[in-house]
């Protein structure tokens, strides 16, 4: 009895992160059959990187082609498209992206991919704060460790939607999430992982399937 | 007497050991080995001969000062592939030469040769950041097929990658080599013909290949 309810008061301490998306949007989801999508990170800024795995996660999560999503995975998108959606030469405005379709390669490329929104992610997942101690030690008897720590995470990411075909942005999201890890350790350290990053990119994903497909669900 | 011999061998042995220990444990080696995709974009119409010196292919950073640990960071073989994959799709005909300015071929209008001026790193403890970054700078240099200087540029690449968790700092900061080769090769790429002189000498190749197709074109009968 007391096992369960301690098992049980673990799984749920482990579940505490909160999340909350916001929306901002211009136009409906006009995502066709045939349509593509294409999620990138945005890497221009000195102070952090949105990591590569997030932008993984939130493509794995979105891909849906039973329901006429299909994403073209980041790595693959920047390398068919190389040198221009490089962190120096990407377009940060949908007036870049323009002069960037000038060039016929450019163009002729992007519409052989199919690609209708460009779906740009900035932002990144910190530990905001740690406190706790513990200690291990070693000796003939055997080994083990005692005390407690606990760190926090915020995840901060905006998306922006571009409408690729119609040269438009189609509007915006955000996720922030926050959560709290434990790892409280009586001989054994046990890790109560707040998966902060990984529950935003699944919020996002949510959200933007509902954001890139039409409202009557007919792709 | 035998006996103080021995104890003195094996505490040199033990000493030796350590010393060895932890030098290794102060020295990285790192050995960058990218592979780049080719550029997608306009060609210029020009015939080129590309020059990578033995020392640009094998290319070695070397830093060991009294604030850091030993360096060994080798990025010829990296850089040797990005600039051949760069260079060889910003034209429409490139040529890898083997020696320079000797055996030039024939059709060869522009050399290419490029430098590597500086090459620095940062680790998280020192900026207190989590990421790695890499600054290359490369000096350009291009040749007429005289061997006279046309234009002389820089390129100045920066890479970065944050750190991951049960990643070396040897793996991360080839990583960070690699970001900042794309980040050469994107502005390879597109900054070619922003520089001033050869912005000239394309514009005339251009003058040049454009007057010759309208006076193959009158020299065409009309029907």
């Amino acid at each position: 009895m007391f096992k369960s309810l301690f098992v049980f008061s673990l799984a749920l301490i482990s579940g505490c992160t909160t999340v909350v998306i916001d929306e901002y949007r211009r136009s409906d989801g006009e995502l066709a059959a045939g349509d593509t999508v294409v999620i990138l990170g945005r890497r221009h800024s000195s102070e952090y990187e949105t990591e590569p795995d997030l932008i993984d996660c939130v493509g794995r999560e979105l891909h849906d082609p039973a329901r006429g999503v299909k994403v073209i995975p980041e790595k693959h998108f920047l390398d068919a498209m190389y040198p221009w959606f490089e962190p120096r030469t990407a377009p940060m405005h949908l007036r870049s992206l323009d002069r960037l379709l000038e060039i016929p390669n450019v163009r002729e490329r992007m519409e052989a991919y199919g690609v209708k929104y460009i779906v740009w992610i900035d932002g990144s997942t910190e530990t905001t704060a740690s406190a706790g101690s513990i200690g291990c030690s070693i000796g003939t008897g055997g080994a083990g460790c005692f005390g407690f720590g606990t760190w926090d995470k915020e995840s901060d990411y905006e998306a922006s939607v571009w409408d690729f075909r119609d040269q438009e942005l189609s509007g915006k999201l955000s996720a922030d999430a926050k959560g709290t890890s434990y790892m409280p350790a009586i001989v054994v350290p046990i890790p109560l992982i707040a998966r902060v990053q990984n529950n935003a990119c699944k919020g996002m994903a949510a959200q933007l399937q509902q954001f890139l497909l039409p409202a009557n669900g007919k792709s | 007497m035998e006996f103080s011999s021995n104890v003195f061998s094996r505490a040199a042995r033990c000493l030796l050991l350590s010393a060895a220990l932890l030098t290794t444990a102060c020295s990285h080696t790192v050995q960058v080995d990218g592979e780049f995709p080719q550029p997608v974009g306009r060609q210029h119409p020009l015939t080129v001969g590309i020059y990578l010196s033995d020392e640009f292919s094998n290319f070695t950073h070397h830093e060991d000062s009294e604030d850091r640990e030993e360096w060994n960071i080798s990025t010829g073989r990296a850089q040797k592939n990005l600039f051949q994959t760069v260079l060889g799709s910003m034209f429409t005909e490139t040529i890898l030469l083997s020696s320079y300015p000797q055996n030039l071929p024939e059709d060869v209008e522009l050399v290419i040769v490029p430098e590597v001026r500086e090459l620095q790193f940062t680790m998280p403890r020192e900026t207190r950041v989590n990421i790695f970054e890499v600054w290359i700078k490369y000096d350009m240099h291009a040749y007429n097929p005289q061997g006279e200087s046309v234009a002389n540029w820089v390129i100045t690449a920066y890479g970065k990658t944050p750190t991951a968790f049960l990643k070396s700092q040897e793996d991360a900061l080839a990583q960070a080599i690699n970001v900042a080769l794309r980040d050469a090769g994107a502005t390879l790429f597109t900054g070619f013909e922003q520089v001033p002189e050869l912005q000239a000498l394309l514009a005339n190749k251009r003058r040049a290949l454009s007057m010759k197709q309208n006076e193959s074109a009158e020299e065409q009968p009309a029907d």
